[in-house]
């Protein structure tokens, strides 16, 4: 109970009229077909243990005339034993692979949303990571359980109606309380136990705050205040939790009283009638196979509501989970765009980038670029030259003023994405060889023209060697020159250079200039640095 | 035993009175399910016979007891229920809410550089989802005792009918319980390739997120996406294995109790009916009872791993203690003589390390042990602006645990931002949001200087302290702040790149490759305050 959370921004959500439930089964529907069979396996258990409660039932009361006898019974109930058993593997097979899909398909629009989306806007990573992961539970568990538990006891009991009409009626009588209190219960409990979710969040988010915060509270000497402040608030809730596991438990131990209530009537009444000592007459007559076999069945009838009612944490989490991943769950491929055929003309009129949270990254911004002219955008860390970069991109809000590329505005929905050369502090890698690696951003380059751009870039050696996930291979400034070559080999007329040499040492960084000086030829070049050095190799240094 | 795992001990030896009670309540949940069931098929088939003998035999069977019994063990069996579920549950929760400051602590007094390191991501997996898992070992605990008591239960149950029949029982306890432990075997394996699939995928994202710009630029957003989802892929195709693995467990547990009611039935020839019933019921029923150990299987081994990944995190006290001396020597530094009245300017190009320097200076970097001494010297903002997800006055007190709502008004009137916090309706009281995201650049700012300047240490160190103000508030700040500075008679050292802030030092040190030194000290002094 306690290790399921969600993020705060769930909590914050203000669309109220936002459904949880309702965006769960929309996104389950696609994959119905799986759900389906995972629930008819789950329904088909009950057939099976009547098999198997029929068969103790014609087995134990010929067990005395030897097993020839009871050998038919045994070998239904055995068979059955092992099928059930089979069954409930393929039922689980069957809702993983729900589960599996289900939580592709969501997670799929969540990546693509964070391809999209301005840097800035709430991280994925948690939802993306850990809510994704509660839908699993919900499909495979918390769905197949639902749908099982309407109906699996009412076949149960209609199998016992055939052997004990009045056991039936017992059955049936303590099923429809059971099933009113669970439902009273899990409404009660489920309001309940959404605030203490909620509170059992905040004190998540508290600690992993302060977990943060470290060094800030290292820095002013505060461990220890925190730890206290910390320690009063996990107590406080632990006390507050164990009273409402109290109340939860206390329903399903009455729920369960009477689940071991309906086998102990059964029982007696079956005792009562097979000694003819009933104290009224029924219109049945009893004898020991139709009793034992109602006895079997007795706690198959609750079985699918108990199974419902473990699962029901996993449909809890979900819809926890949900408004978060609801809110990223919209990502969108950018239109794909005409390549510039040569270097364009960059104009930005009055521009102002104000991000969700309100914080100003770029206010009044205007600077016009001729073609095949390169611009150093000079400011300390803060003063909004990557925002400037990102403008041209669409990741980053534009909220007043226009940016114009050839005299054409750059929309805000993906901007010049996939017509342009970027090269950063931090070039994406991927497992692979080093040509590969630069090869990504021209499918179908030569390896010739791989070659080209690595030497151009002063990647020098072995364009097979490996390169593993992290980027071990490569040093820093190797790193760099990747990030270089493929703006070379992308051969886009516009480049954008975000801090090419950031981190480098003074040795690295000169080494790298003539690179940069050569990739900036014939293009318009925007370059976002602090660096004094890279800033000389413009024909014009704007401040910001 | 790793300090991690004396803690846990610890937690454990407390909440025991807890766990005792939590297995003896399981103990009479696993027996009263099984002797339940085998006693109502006792009563059954004795009443049939009974009642097929006559009507004298009928009256001479004894329905009182059994039935009376078969209702109290109905009772015993809720009542058993909801005492292992409330005390094993209460001693998690309480196990937990103990373990979690103590970590805290132990992240607090281990090496500075690791908390730096340690990105949001990590620290959730880690101080959150870790720390939860852990809760199965406390509520898993009375597992073994049910499972033990149910089984126990059906062998001697067996016994009233046949040692044969017990023996048969027993040997469907071990092979079930075989099973049960080769099951743990594999997940074990298995859970972690799957936590690692996990990171793998969690860390390929980070990262690709981080190049988005790049991914964009070039038109290959699909390709970053196709590549993560083949890592989510990866980790979800071996969580279903995980996932599945208890069902494929079930289909032996199911098989052994089928080879076990035949079992049962051949060693129950010659019996009489009643017992016969009973022992096969016993037999049915006592197996489930160990079934359950399946899933306790599958839940210790996600704890396991938790309790893996958690214990590096955690450093003997015995090395914090001797860190904790307020008399140790300061580390050596490159800058300036400094004095207790100097004020001196620190500037230099970005990436220059003058960030590194001063947090060197301040035991916060290079250090293997928080130097708790060291830092009781220095009231630092830093660059990069932290805040607690809390309100103001939380986040003033951090620095004035005992200070007075004068004193924190003050310190905001010094930083430019009383007015902004008094038009709010909740002044002091007024929440700043997660990472302070309720308040602007600018205000979050102010606000880590103010908190910094109600810090009681000789030196304020200010850390660009007026990045991102506008030309107006930044003059108010740095004017309020000599005049602080005059008041308190702290010294300061100030890192900025601006004009205006450095305006108030006296002295200047340029730090970086570049440019020329304005103020050559190099000579290496130790600080004394």
């Amino acid at each position: 109970m306690l290790r399921r959370r969600m993020t705060l921004a769930a909590l914050d959500d203000p669309r109220s009229t936002f459904s949880a439930a309702i965006w769960l089964k929309a996104q389950a529907r696609p994959f119905a077909h799986d759900t389906r069979n995972a629930i008819a396996l789950t329904v088909l258990d009950v057939v099976l243990a009547i098999g198997f409660a029929g068969g103790l039932a014609l087995a134990i009361p010929v067990l005395a005339q030897g097993l020839v006898g009871a050998a038919p019974g045994l070998a239904l109930a055995f068979v059955s034993l092992v099928a059930r058993g089979g069954l409930a593997l393929m039922a689980a097979k069957a809702g993983a692979r729900a589960g599996q899909r289900m939580k592709s398909s969501v997670r799929r629009m969540i990546v693509s949303g964070l391809f999209t989306a301005a840097p800035g806007s709430a991280s994925g990573l948690t939802p993306c990571v850990e809510g994704v992961e509660t839908l699993d539970g919900y499909v495979s568990r918390f769905v197949t359980a639902k749908a099982a538990a309407s109906v699996a006891p009412l076949i149960a009991i209609a199998a016992c109606a055939l052997a004990s009409p009045i056991s039936a009626a017992i059955l049936l009588a303590t099923l429809v309380p059971f099933s009113v209190g669970m439902a009273l219960a899990g409404m009660a409990a489920g309001e309940e136990s959404r605030r203490q979710f909620s509170a059992l969040d905040r004190l998540a988010s508290r600690y992993l705050d302060r977990v943060r915060a470290l060094p800030v509270i290292l820095a002013f000497q505060a461990e220890t205040s925190t730890e206290t402040a910390l320690a009063q608030d996990s107590e406080r809730l632990a006390q507050k939790t164990s009273g409402v596991l109290r109340v939860a438990f206390l329903s399903s131990a009455i729920m369960e009283f009477f689940v071991a209530l309906s086998v102990a009537l059964v029982a007696v009444y079956c005792g009562f009638a097979l000694l003819g000592l009933l104290p009224f007459s029924v219109p049945e007559t009893l004898d020991l196979p139709r009793a034992l076999f109602v006895l079997a069945m007795a706690p198959e009838v609750y079985a699918p509501i108990r199974r419902l009612a473990a699962a029901y944490h996993e449909r809890q989490a979900a819809e926890a989970a949900a408004p978060a991943l609801a809110a990223l769950a919209n990502g969108v491929p950018p239109p794909a765009r005409s390549q510039l055929v040569a270097a364009p003309t960059l104009r930005f009129d009055a521009v102002e980038v104000r991000y969700p949270n309100g914080e100003i990254a770029v206010r009044d911004f205007s600077l016009t670029v001729a073609p095949g002219e390169t611009v150093a955008l000079l400011g300390a860390s803060g003063a909004g030259k990557t925002s400037v970069l990102h403008l041209l991109l669409g990741l980053a809000p534009l909220t007043a003023g226009q940016v114009r590329v050839d005299g054409r505005p750059v929309a805000d929905d993906g901007g010049m994405g996939g017509t342009v050369a970027w090269a950063g502090q931090h070039p994406f890698v991927s497992p692979g060889s080093l040509g590969h690696n630069i090869a990504l951003v021209r499918p179908g380059s030569t390896q010739r023209e791989v070659m080209a751009a690595a030497a151009q870039a002063g990647l020098f050696g072995d364009i097979e060697r490996p390169i593993d996930e992290r980027g071990g291979g490569l040093s820093g400034g190797e790193r760099r020159r990747l990030g270089l070559a493929r703006a070379l080999l992308s051969n886009a007329p516009l480049v954008l250079l975000d801090e090419p040499t950031a981190n480098l040492d003074a040795a690295s960084e000169a080494a790298l200039l003539p690179m940069l000086r050569n990739l900036m030829r014939g293009r318009t070049a925007l370059i976002a640095t602090h660096s004094d050095r890279v800033a000389a190799l413009a024909d014009r240094i704007v401040r910001l | 035993m790793t300090p991690f795992e004396h803690l846990l001990s610890d937690q454990m030896g407390a909440q025991r009175p807890r766990l005792a009670l939590a297995a003896v309540a399981g103990v009479g949940v696993g027996a009263a399910a099984v002797i339940l069931l085998a006693l109502s098929g006792w009563f059954i088939t004795g009443a049939a016979l009974a009642g097929a003998a006559g009507l004298a035999a009928a009256h001479a069977f004894n329905v009182l007891l059994p039935s009376a019994v078969i209702r109290l063990l109905a009772i015993v069996r809720t009542a058993a229920r909801y005492g292992e579920r409330v005390s094993s549950h209460d001693a998690a929760l309480h196990a937990l809410a103990g373990l979690r400051p103590q970590l805290f602590r132990g992240l607090a007094s281990g090496p500075p550089a690791r908390v730096l390191g340690l990105g949001g991501g990590e620290a959730a997996s880690r101080f959150i989802q870790d720390v939860d898992a852990l809760q199965t070992l406390f509520i898993r605990r009375s597992a073994p005792w049910m499972a033990g008591a149910g089984a126990v239960a059906g062998v001697a149950l067996g016994a009233l009918a046949s040692p044969w029949a017990a023996g048969v029982i027993l040997m469907g306890v071990a092979a079930s319980l075989a099973a049960s432990h080769r099951l743990s075997g594999t997940l074990g394996p298995a859970g972690r390739q799957r936590l690692a699939a996990m990171s793998g995928f969690q860390n390929r994202l980070a990262a690709h997120q981080a190049s988005a710009a790049e991914f964009r630029a070039y038109g290959l957003e699909a390709w970053a996406v196709a590549d993560v989802m083949r890592r989510a892929e990866r980790h979800d195709a071996l969580k279903a294995t995980v996932d599945i693995a208890p069902a494929r467990q079930g289909l032996v547990q199911m098989t052994v109790t089928g080879a076990v009611v035949i079992g049962v039935a051949f060693s129950v020839q010659g019996v009489e009916l009643p017992l016969a019933a009973l022992a096969v019921l016993a037999a049915v029923m006592g197996l489930e009872a160990v079934g359950s150990l399946t899933l306790a299987a599958r839940d210790r081994g996600a704890a396991e791993a938790a309790r893996v990944r958690l214990s590096p995190w955690i450093v003997e006290e015995t090395q914090l203690g001797a860190s904790l001396g307020s008399d140790r020597p300061l580390p050596a530094w490159d800058g300036p003589d400094l004095s207790r009245e100097a004020r001196l300017g620190i500037t230099g190009p970005s990436g220059g390390g003058k960030t590194t320097a001063i947090e060197r200076l301040m035991g916060l970097r290079g250090a293997a042990q928080a130097n708790a001494g060291l830092r009781s010297r220095f009231a630092y903002a830093a660059q990069h602006v932290m805040l607690l997800d809390g309100t103001v006055r939380e986040n003033l007190r951090l620095a004035a645990p005992d200070a007075d709502d004068e004193t924190l008004w003050r310190a905001l009137e010094d930083a430019d931002l009383s007015d902004r916090i008094r038009a709010a309706p909740q002044e002091l009281d007024t929440s700043v949001g997660q990472d302070g995201m309720r308040l602007s650049g600018g205000e979050r700012r102010r606000l880590t200087l103010a908190r910094a300047y109600l810090r009681d240490a000789p030196w304020l160190v200010l850390d660009e302290p007026t990045e991102g103000l506008d030309a107006g508030t930044e003059r108010r700040v740095v004017e309020r702040l000599a005049a602080r500075l005059d008041r308190t008679g702290q010294g300061l050292i100030l890192v900025s790149h601006r004009p205006e802030p450095l305006s108030i030092c006296e002295r200047w040190w340029t730090i970086g490759a570049v440019a020329a030194t304005i103020i050559p000290t190099r000579e290496r002094r130790l600080l004394r305050a």
